[in-house]
């Protein structure tokens, strides 16, 4: 008798989701679907607001990253004014998406995705949590985590206001310049971050890379994916989180397009099914040929092991160490390891805090030259920055007097919807046999999208966004055999 | 088909207008009208709230300009009601549906007349159509 | 584990930034988790809802719901953990008041919809598929919650107990609310977990705003060089601080930028549009009512400034409201 599986909702992700799980008389998996639920129209409510409001605004977008809004935003400003921010800005803008970059990645690393490694898969479930984490790597570490966490978040807060929700980032630079007082422990921050980052590393490869059974899992078939890659490089063409061009690799590693953000609507194409609301993303020269990978998908992904897998290395030189240890576990590039995600992660996070501690110790950075006035409207501006989860487009448009008129975003887990899909398809196929289905297998379902540490509310931007992760086991007919939901 | 007979709601000031005429005689030719001691305390929330409860319009009469009895309300609330006219028209509102005049008519006679101007307007424009 | 009282978070349509501020208790989290149960987390606990479904009614001390109320699934939790919990606090600016989201009500459904999956540029959609509540692959049935044409706050879905503003709401008024429930020391049902004073009387440029403020041109935010120390409003920007309850920690003004209002109205006030939009008007100087209307008319976007983060509370609102928050 065929059956589905539910799983909902999803948890330890932002936002609200589910999976559905078909199943055929043998009790295979005959098809999976991972549906985001909702949707928020910022595209459309934004359109009338000033566009200067767009750095007040889209940071609502996700509370998880939004610095990555908030910047793509004021580098959307700084286009539709034609305006090159001054050096300094320049800095402390980078030196607070760098930080952003340390606590998101490492929010997402121990909170979100260490309880499956570091707890394990397993685990029950009222463990598999941060708690759970702060037990088994004791709370000298665990102190750490939160004590780097909170002082990058300090940063974000000096430079733009809050944490959750940085503002006010200004066409053409920032609004605030930072004293020499400041600098001290901005400074202090930076040291600290780049300790921690390289004992992050340390406790993946003891933790996770020294446990046969989790490298397995890293390597295995089922947490595969063979796409297109993206991300934006610097002139090096290295990882590059601020600013940069848009590259994409074949499969096979080969470079496929290397193109200006702004060129973004030639390359990138929206995919639209009726069975979700995020919309799916493909590469649009090649046309939409569904959801398949391979030699034949349209499909790329975005997020830190693409990141690593398009880039021809790191931009910093401890990062460039671990970046070759990495590919060099992996059995070369470009790695199609999901589960790699999560090292590649924390790679970017050593590169952002290396960065910053170069910025820290920067004399322009306490400049008082923090605005370039000379704006010039041009009425269209696209601004670009590699987010954590992936690369992120702000595309406005305005009248006269800078009204926004039109509004265009692709959002970085967007991006990752179709492979995510995939994903999940995968895992489920290797761990889901009939409908007595242990929960920790469940668990390894959710590890496949977890990986990507999507972001639903963002993904969702076009109406309000949340992702709940239930998995429905159903019949043929549809019918609900079996639901397990999560929070 | 029933007429359409747009619901108009009138402020007026009591030192400008109908304060020679008794009160309840002027209302029985004005609807939904509320005399208040300047139109200065005329809150925008007070003409939100007559537009929620159903109104089509509201006209708010005021003393003739350097004639407020509390030095300048009149055009204090002249401001509110400039600016709330852009704000309506965000909630699809159309401005035209609030009307401000400063003057002076102690016996009130011009206030059935300037409503009934006022009237024909907002059945040009039909009923609210957000709300 | 038996005897803690056991608290919820949820969210309902936010983005999660509420629940970062809660992480942003850093260590006094692990303390808040010895003194309470969470049973339920999404973003950091794989607790299900069928472990909620089971309790019984009042069962949850404390229910943290954040975000505003737009489809069906986030509805029917409201309605479920307020079923299950003794208290309810609506936790930041979304589920107070609607929150940015809520600026959606100035928009239709209809609208989105086309922008999103019709007409934005990069879109490829060639039979204008949209998304569907209900949609048959091969005979496989996949379901979405229905999107109400409408963003609600959470008092006119549920019975809210308390109030905690903010976008978010900053970790000191967390604490606090968090240790006045564990500690049972409560105010009044309906009460706001935040000071009752405007934003202007805390705000540090206070002492430098001039006696008599006279407003006589509007000057936008990225075309000026702003003052760090003077109030804003006075150098001709818009600041919502005078319609603005204080409690914030003035982060925003604290970077040079102005306030824009997620703290939602001070007490006793019903809507912070219109309360501003007097308070505005009033600080113009103008003469003649050309000189009125070009510095109303230099004002672009009123209303998405004025209602930039409680829309949904507006007296105008489309929708009528079961009733409006009082304080």
């Amino acid at each position: 008798m065929p059956k589905k599986i539910t799983i909902n909702p999803i948890t330890r992700l932002e936002g609200h989701g589910k999976i559905e799980i078909f199943l055929n008389d043998q009790g295979q998996v005959e098809d999976a679907f991972w549906q985001v639920t909702e949707l928020r129209g910022f595209e459309r409510f934004c359109l009338g607001r000033p566009a200067e409001e767009m750095t007040r605004i889209v940071p609502n977008i996700c509370g998880v990253c939004p610095s990555a809004h908030h910047m793509a935003a004021t580098k959307a400003l700084d286009a539709l004014y034609g305006v090159e921010p001054t050096p300094t800005a320049k800095l402390i803008r980078q030196l607070e998406f760098n930080a952003f970059y340390v606590e998101d990645h490492y929010i997402h690393f121990f909170f979100l995705a260490a309880p499956d490694f570091v707890v394990g898969p397993d685990a029950d479930p009222s463990e598999r949590n941060i708690l759970g984490v702060l037990g088994k790597v004791g709370m000298e570490i665990g102190s750490k985590v939160i004590e780097v966490r909170k002082r990058n978040r300090e940063i974000i807060k000096l430079i733009f206001s809050k944490a959750p929700h940085p503002e006010g980032g200004l066409p053409g630079g920032v609004p605030r310049a930072i004293t020499e007082e400041e600098r001290k422990w901005i400074k202090a921050t930076t040291d600290y971050s780049v300790e921690f980052a390289q004992l992050a590393l340390q406790i993946f490869k003891d933790l996770v890379l020294g446990n046969k059974a989790y490298l397995d899992m890293i390597l295995s078939d089922a947490y595969s994916l063979k796409t297109y890659y993206m991300s934006l490089v610097d002139e090096n063409n290295k990882v590059t989180f601020y600013d940069g061009k848009v590259r994409v690799i074949d499969p096979n590693g080969n470079e496929y397009a290397l193109f200006d953000p702004k060129d973004y609507i030639e390359h990138i194409g929206e995919w639209v099914e009726p069975w979700t609301y995020i919309k799916l993303n493909f590469l649009r020269k090649l046309g939409w040929k569904g959801l398949v990978e391979g030699d034949e998908t349209s499909l790329y992904r975005v997020a830190p092991l693409a990141r690593l897998n398009v880039a021809d290395g790191m931009a910093t030189p401890l990062a460039q160490k671990e970046y070759e240890q990495m590919f060099d576990t992996l059995g070369g590039k470009p790695a199609h390891h999901t589960l790699a995600m999560h090292w590649a992660r924390l790679i970017c996070a050593l590169q952002a805090a290396e960065h910053n501690q170069i910025i820290a110790n920067d004399p322009l950075l306490t400049s008082k030259d923090i605005r370039n006035m000379n704006l010039k409207l041009q009425k269209v501006g696209v601004g670009c920055v590699e987010a954590p989860r992936g690369t992120l487009f702000h595309h406005y448009e305005t009248d006269d007097r800078g009204i926004l008129t039109k509004v265009n975003l692709i959002v970085a887990t967007q991006n990752n919807a179709a492979p995510i899909c995939l994903s999940v398809k995968k895992a489920a196929q290797e761990f889901i046999k009939g409908t007595e289905v242990r929960e920790g297998l469940l668990n390894r379902v959710e590890m496949a999208f977890r990986a990507y540490d999507p972001c639903l509310s963002c993904a969702t931007h076009a109406l309000p966004g949340r992702i709940p992760l239930s998995v429905n086991i159903r019949d043929k007919e549809g019918k609900v055999l079996k639901t397990i939901s999560r929070l | 088909m029933e007429k359409y007979n747009p619901k108009l709601v009138c402020f007026s000031c009591k030192f400008g207008w109908g304060y020679l005429t008794e009160e309840p005689a002027l209302a029985s030719k004005i609807n939904s009208w509320i005399p208040v001691v300047c139109s200065g305390k005329i809150d925008t929330s007070h003409i939100l709230k007559a537009f929620r409860a159903g109104a089509d319009g509201v006209l708010i009469l005021g003393c003739s300009e350097g004639h407020c009895h509390y030095q300048d309300g009149n055009v204090q609330t002249k401001k509110k009601v400039f600016l709330l006219q852009k704000v309506l028209e965000t909630f699809g509102i159309e401005p035209q549906r609030v009307e401000i005049r400063f003057s002076l008519d102690p016996e009130g006679k011009s206030m059935p007349h300037l409503l009934n101007k006022m009237k024909e307007n907002l059945i040009k424009l039909g009923p609210v159509k957000r709300l | 584990m038996a005897n803690k009282p056991k608290v919820a978070i949820y969210w309902l349509g936010a983005c999660a930034g509420c629940d970062e501020a809660i992480v942003d208790l850093n260590e006094a989290i692990l303390q808040v988790v010895e003194t309470v149960e969470i049973v339920l987390w999404p973003l950091a606990m794989d607790f299900k809802y069928d472990r909620i479904e089971a309790m019984g009614d009042e069962e949850i001390t404390l229910s943290i719901l954040t975000g505003s109320v737009r489809n069906s699934d986030h509805e029917e939790m409201a309605r479920l953990l307020r079923k299950k919990s003794k208290l309810v606090l609506a936790f930041g600016a979304c589920a107070c008041f609607g929150g940015t989201a809520g600026l959606a009500n100035f928009k239709t459904r209809e609208d989105i919809f086309n922008w999103v999956y019709r007409d934005a540029p990069t879109v490829v959609n060639p039979e204008t598929k949209f998304p569907q509540t209900e949609t048959r692959i091969n005979g496989k049935i996949l379901t979405l919650p229905e999107f109400y044409d409408h963003v609600y706050t959470l008092n006119q879905i549920i019975d809210v107990d308390f109030y905690l503003p903010g976008c978010p709401p900053p970790p000191d008024l967390i604490a606090n609310a968090v240790n006045a429930v564990v500690s049972g020391d409560l105010p009044p049902k309906g009460s706001t977990l935040a000071p009752r004073s405007a934003l202007c009387d805390t705000c540090s440029r206070n002492k430098k705003k001039p006696s008599r403020m006279e407003i006589r041109q509007i000057k936008r935010i990225h075309e000026v060089e702003a003052d760090p120390d003077s109030c804003f409003l006075a150098q001709g920007i818009i600041c919502l601080g005078p319609a603005t309850r204080s409690g914030c920690g003035e982060t925003c003004i604290k970077t040079n930028i102005p306030c824009r209002g997620c703290f939602g109205p001070p007490p006793g006030v019903v809507g912070a549009g219109p309360k501003y939009l007097s308070a505005l008007t009033s600080l113009i100087k103008a003469e003649t009512d050309e000189d009125i209307r070009e510095i109303i008319d230099s004002i672009d976007d009123p209303a998405g400034y004025f209602y930039r983060f409680t829309e949904p509370t507006s007296i105008l609102g489309r929708k009528m409201p079961g009733k409006q928050m009082e304080e």
